[in-house]
């Protein structure tokens, strides 16, 4: 039966993660933004939140790709930079725990243990022009007692600091997911470069280089795993987070442009600027009910997942560029100083739309 | 708990209307190239099958809700109805309204709703067609032009819009009446030759001196009558989205004869420019879809009289109508030109779907609504 009612649990939820978002996240933001880097105490506040960890006490029917859903799209709406910052070790943790061997499961009492944050990630994207999920570079080839991993991805968070990976490669049967060490021998990282957008991620490059990984690393028992199920997890996580930073653009620029006034009235009172910020409003509403849905096909409909997570993330991709760009566009002169957070926002939207593998409903 | 599976009776009733759907299509280009005819009440096809309108509405039970899954049967909405509703806005406006001699005498009629004058239609502070109360006759003398009416053509009558004697503001007060066909003075000026939608019953006529007795003057809160907006928005929007989708679903079957098809496992690198553009088009149908079901399920559950209901339906009206725009525009231009041929229906979807932005609310009225609504504006204040 088609509802898009909320559990007593999954509004709980929201409205924690909310309060934690504008307390927390929210006012971290543009210092992260600017340093390139996000405290660790910021970083141990998203770790302490339980988010990554509930992934792994739940038994499989207990994960809910909605709450999840639910709750990206809070951390987004605090910050979107700070939010994949959690959703890349929670990526990481999910696949594990959902598609992972007894053994690779239990191997996450690392992170379950652990009182400070933990740098992980889904390694999917790669550096070469016009990539292709479907034909990637990194290759595995069998070896004796495992497999031996070449080839290079790119825009990995926390790169140099991971303690895990879970790096996507082809084989001659498909795509698999390995679990690599961030210390695994032939794992290179480049030097780190700032990037345009989602600073305090660290992003950066690794190069794998005849990087040995036993059979038990091959995600899945018996390393039979779906891979396209974690790259549709993964857009609908991301549009989750769209949302979020659509959301928090649209809130901060109905009160300033209801304040401010040009040739004789409020700009919002302009019909050019009230349509917009009504369009803004409307496709993060689309962007939200989206995301539920391909979270929904996710964890009921998993044969759906692929397009509904696609739709989601390309639907979400263009709009936030537009929600952020319209935005700026209100604020002029303002929008484009570092006084306002929308420059970053606009730059946040951008990179957010171009990324993939970095979160997880 | 969210959840968007269709119940086993939601799948049943929307059966339905697909069939429905296909059936009627051999009638569809008949009544596009004569529009002066109207389609009859019912079409033989009609006979012995269920109406899945009136199945939903007579046992909700098992379905996603009367209101919600009744957006499923928008979004398949046919060409050219199987069947025609002996119902208007204007008798439901008489029964949500009016006395109880006036629902008796009117409350079964069909009638229709006229508001739009050439000069005046988003906005109805425009309408000059005049009403001046006659007290030697005790009658109303009715003056106007009115225009777009849907389902005049078959109707009884229609519920007329128009102004009373300037107040002691000089304000001229709106006041509806009654306006039963064969009253002298209604002119009928038949059906308006439009672009699309042909087989729509749309028709115009005027008030010379028309006049008519006290009691088919209505007393009716007209803001309270026309929250039927509410429900109908998102429904109209749905009933455009059909005919885009319908020019999309062809594209996307020529495609599919040339062996490829949209491939949503990979990203924009593994695409055609073809299956890029459809996928685009097929991710803001999806948009428009979302918005248009939660609206219903706001409307279901709050009723169509809440605030959040009205937002929502302007809402879906607002994106289901660029939607439908930009998803007919393009799909056609991918059709090719040989799309362009009324052999086949495209060309006719693309001149239908125009339309949903426009009527019952254009997209422009609908994001005031919005507007007002999240930047706490009143309609003074945002015009």
């Amino acid at each position: 039966m088609i509802t898009f009612e909320l559990s007593e649990e999954q509004i709980m939820a929201q409205s924690a993660m909310q309060d934690f978002a504008s307390n927390v996240l929210g006012p971290a933001a543009q210092k992260a933004d600017r340093a390139a880097s996000a405290d660790q105490a910021t970083l141990d506040a998203l770790w302490e939140t339980g988010i990554v960890q509930s992934q792994i006490d739940q038994a499989d029917s207990d994960r809910s790709a909605i709450l999840n859903a639910i709750i990206l799209e809070e951390l987004g709406a605090g910050d979107a930079s700070l939010a994949i910052a959690l959703a890349a070790p929670f990526a990481f943790v999910r696949a594990i725990a959902q598609y992972g061997s007894q053994a690779q499961r239990a191997s996450l009492a690392q992170f379950a243990e652990s009182a400070s944050f933990v740098p992980a990630a889904v390694a999917l994207m790669e550096p070469q022009f016009g990539w292709d999920p479907r034909v990637l570079k990194t290759t595995a080839k069998k070896v004796d007692g495992g497999w031996q991993l070449d080839g290079a991805k790119t825009m990995v968070p926390f790169a140099s600091k991971l303690a895990k990976v879970l790096v996507i490669a082809a084989t001659p049967e498909g795509n698999k997911a390995f679990v690599v060490d961030g210390a695994a021998q032939g794992l290179r990282v480049a030097g780190a470069v700032a990037t345009l957008g989602l600073r305090c991620l660290q992003m950066g490059d690794i190069a794998l280089q005849g990087v040995r990984v036993s059979d038990q690393d091959v995600l899945g028992e018996g390393g039979e795993v779906d891979v396209q199920a974690i790259i549709d997890a993964g857009r609908a996580g991301l549009s989750a987070v769209m949302t979020g930073l659509s959301r928090a653009v649209t809130d901060y620029v109905i009160p300033y442009t209801k304040d401010r006034s040009a040739h004789g009235s409020a700009l919002a009172r302009k019909q050019v600027i009230a349509f917009r910020i009504a369009d803004m409003h409307i496709e993060t509403n689309a962007m939200r009910w989206m995301s539920w849905r391909a979270a929904f096909d996710v964890e009921k409909a998993p044969a759906d997942a692929t397009r509904s997570a696609q739709l989601a993330y390309t639907y979400s991709a263009g709009r936030c560029m537009s929600i952020a760009d319209e935005a700026l566009q209100a604020f002029g002169g303002h929008g484009y100083v570092r006084a306002h957070p929308i420059e970053m926002w606009y730059r946040n939207a951008r990179a957010l739309g171009m990324l993939e593998g970095l979160a997880s409903v | 708990m969210v959840d968007f599976t269709l119940t086993e009776k939601d799948k049943q009733i929307i059966q339905i209307q697909l069939e429905d759907e296909q059936t009627v299509l051999k009638y569809a280009r008949y009544y596009d190239q004569n529009h002066d005819e109207l389609q009859p009440e019912e079409l033989p096809e009609a006979k012995g099958r269920p109406n899945p309108y009136y199945m939903l509405q007579d046992s909700p039970d098992g379905t996603s809700g009367a209101v919600l899954t009744e957006a499923f049967l928008h979004l398949h909405t046919p060409d050219v109805r199987m069947r025609i509703t002996r119902s208007g806005l204007g008798d439901k406006i008489v029964n949500y309204g009016g006395t109880p001699e006036q629902k008796a005498r009117w409350g079964n009629k069909t009638l229709s709703i006229a508001i739009t004058e050439p000069g005046a239609g988003s906005d109805p502070m425009m309408i000059t067609g005049k009403a001046r109360y006659d007290v030697a006759t005790a009658e109303w003398i009715l003056n106007g032009e009115k225009i777009y009416c849907s389902q005049f053509g078959m109707a009884d009558g229609a519920v007329v819009m128009l102004r009373g004697e300037p107040d002691a503001n000089n304000i001229r007060p709106f006041l509806s009446f009654v306006v039963e066909k064969g009253t002298k003075g209604l002119q009928v000026l038949g059906q308006v030759d439009k672009m699309g939608c042909r087989n729509w019953d749309t028709a115009d006529f005027v008030l010379q001196d028309c006049r008519v007795p006290s009691i088919n003057k209505l007393d009716v809160d007209f803001g309270g009558a026309l929250q039927v907006f509410n429900g109908t928005r998102p429904m109209v929007a749905a009933m455009g989205l059909k005919y885009a989708r319908s020019i999309m679903e062809a594209a996307v079957a020529k495609l599919e004869e040339q062996g490829q098809r949209i491939d949503y496992a990979t990203n924009t690198n593994g695409r055609s420019a073809v299956q890029e553009k459809l996928l685009s088009m097929e991710a803001e149908y999806e948009a428009a879809t979302m918005v248009i079901l939660h609206s219903k399920w706001t409307e279901q559950n709050q009723g169509n009289a809440s605030k959040l209901t009205m937002k929502e339906a302007a809402e879906a009206k607002a994106i289901g109508g660029r939607a439908s725009r930009r998803i007919s525009q393009e799909a056609l231009a991918l059709l090719g030109p040989a799309a362009l041929s009324e052999e086949a229906f495209p060309e006719k979807w693309f001149r239908d779907t125009r339309i949903f932005d426009i009527f019952e609310g254009p997209g422009d009225i609908c994001r005031l609504i919005v507007a007002r609504h999240i930047l706490g504006y009143s309609k003074k204040e945002l015009s």
